[in-house]
């Protein structure tokens, strides 16, 4: 019995990689060694912290907006837990998100999952801490709405404080993945934002907290994702 | 007496360093030579470039598929690299990162000769796009280059990185911003497509 013969095309003689010509080596060579210096950006760790460092500054002037605006005692300290428990999420989803990671914590998948379900835990909590329900046809006029859109508005410049802070501190950092880390840029700025002025705002209810300080959070998530190419990648 | 001897022991410094360092850089890792080139070594980048360029040259040639745009682009890739390096993160791996700035670099290009407007040829008429097929070669490895050009681009872009670059599947996928099982799928898909192309040379004696 004879053995038949081996399939030519069960391993394909692959190509060898290819080096460039000596002459544009040369110009490379030159180019990227004249004048050389030593040019080290920060840690990841050091970015992490400023970006943390900056929506604490936020929350802190929140805070004290909440002081002046005379927020009750229980009021302020329920919205420095909150703030404090959503900067640990803050400073995982940076952790995950931006720093270089091998494995699955650095997968692309992984950085999708939290760019789903952060948002939809921010909504599920700030459903969660509305003590009260006005139909929405009593909250879309008067001073509820006007209240909401000034309360909005706040939140998404302190979000894009947090959120740009974020942006310039991995700037160039992500050739990979920039879009959807600049999306969970926005992200970071959101809970930033919404937490900043949830000290500071007095109202409790629920169609405010999800339309003033929740929907900004996808509002920025967007934003990051449409300049996150443009900034995130060198 | 003084400027001379000023000049002079760190060109007699360097130079024995270089002789120790040569060595120890020949071992280093990509990633350490990343960060002895980010730290102002100059001899840690061309042996970097001498390790890099050859994946990044193949990868472009494939993605290109012309020489002398490759080099182009290899040029545009390395002075990214250049510019960027402080934002390179330590601990991050070199060649996926190169790569995937060599291909943001592709995209950029490409997308910017699409909106140029296109020269009208001697006699005043637009060019014809090249579309004829090309008969393969007798030799199997020159078929397998006209058959990986006949390839869709995802999938070419996923065999390359894979098979012909060397990067894993998890790598690959980093660089061109899919999940590992998108890049399973293509390569496998194309890897279908090519046994397909190449029939005839494995019923040759």
């Amino acid at each position: 019995m004879s053995m038949p013969s081996p399939d030519p095309l069960a391993d394909l003689p692959w190509p060898k990689p290819e080096a460039p010509s000596e002459a544009v080596s040369a110009k490379i060579c030159g180019a990227c060694t004249k004048n050389l210096c030593a040019k080290r950006g920060m840690s990841a760790l050091g970015r992490l912290s400023l970006c943390l460092a900056v929506s604490g500054l936020v929350a802190s002037f929140g805070y004290w907006v909440g002081l002046r605006n005379h927020r009750s005692e229980l009021g302020l300290r329920l919205g420095l837990y909150g703030a404090v428990a959503w900067g640990l999420v803050q400073a995982a989803v940076l952790f995950i998100g931006f720093a270089p990671r091998r494995g699955l914590l650095g997968s692309r998948a992984v950085r999708i999952a939290l760019a789903v379900l952060v948002p939809v835990l921010f909504l599920a909590y700030l459903s969660y801490a509305a003590w009260s329900y006005v139909p929405f046809e009593q909250f879309s006029h008067g001073a509820r709405a006007s209240h909401a859109v000034l309360c909005g508005l706040i939140a998404l410049g302190f979000g894009a404080i947090v959120g740009g802070s974020v942006l310039l501190a991995w700037r160039g950092t992500n050739p990979m993945t920039p879009r959807l880390s600049g999306a969970l840029a926005g992200l970071v700025g959101g809970i930033g934002g919404a937490m900043a002025v949830g000290i500071g705002c007095p109202s409790h209810e629920a169609w405010h907290l999800w339309t003033a300080h929740g929907l900004i959070i996808l509002a920025l998530g967007l934003l990051g994702f449409g300049v996150g190419r443009r900034l995130l990648s060198p | 007496m003084t400027s001379y001897s000023v000049s002079i022991w760190p060109a007699l410094e360097a130079a024995s360093l270089t002789s120790e360092r040569s060595p120890s850089l020949a071992e280093s890792t990509s990633e350490q030579l990343m960060e002895r080139y980010v730290d102002g070594e100059a001899e840690a980048f061309e042996f970097l470039y001498r390790r890099v360029s050859p994946n990044l040259m193949g990868y472009l040639l494939r993605l290109t598929r012309n020489r002398e745009r490759a080099e182009d682009l290899l040029q545009i890739t390395f002075s990214k690299v250049h510019r960027a390096r402080d934002s390179f993160l330590k601990g991050a791996p070199v060649l996926p990162w190169i790569l995937a700035i060599a291909r943001r670099s592709f995209l950029d290009e490409r997308r910017s000769a699409q909106v140029r407007t296109e020269d009208l040829s001697p006699d005043g008429s637009l060019p014809e796009q090249q579309n004829e097929e090309r008969p393969l070669p007798a030799e199997l490895s020159d078929a397998l280059e006209v058959a990986l050009d006949r390839l869709p681009e995802n999938y070419r872009e996923a065999i390359v990185l894979t098979k012909i670059t060397g990067l894993s599947v998890a790598e690959a996928a980093s660089v061109l911003g899919a999940t590992e099982t998108a890049v399973k799928l293509r390569v496998h898909r194309g890897y279908t497509q090519l046994r397909k192309e190449l029939e005839q040379y494995s019923r040759t004696p």
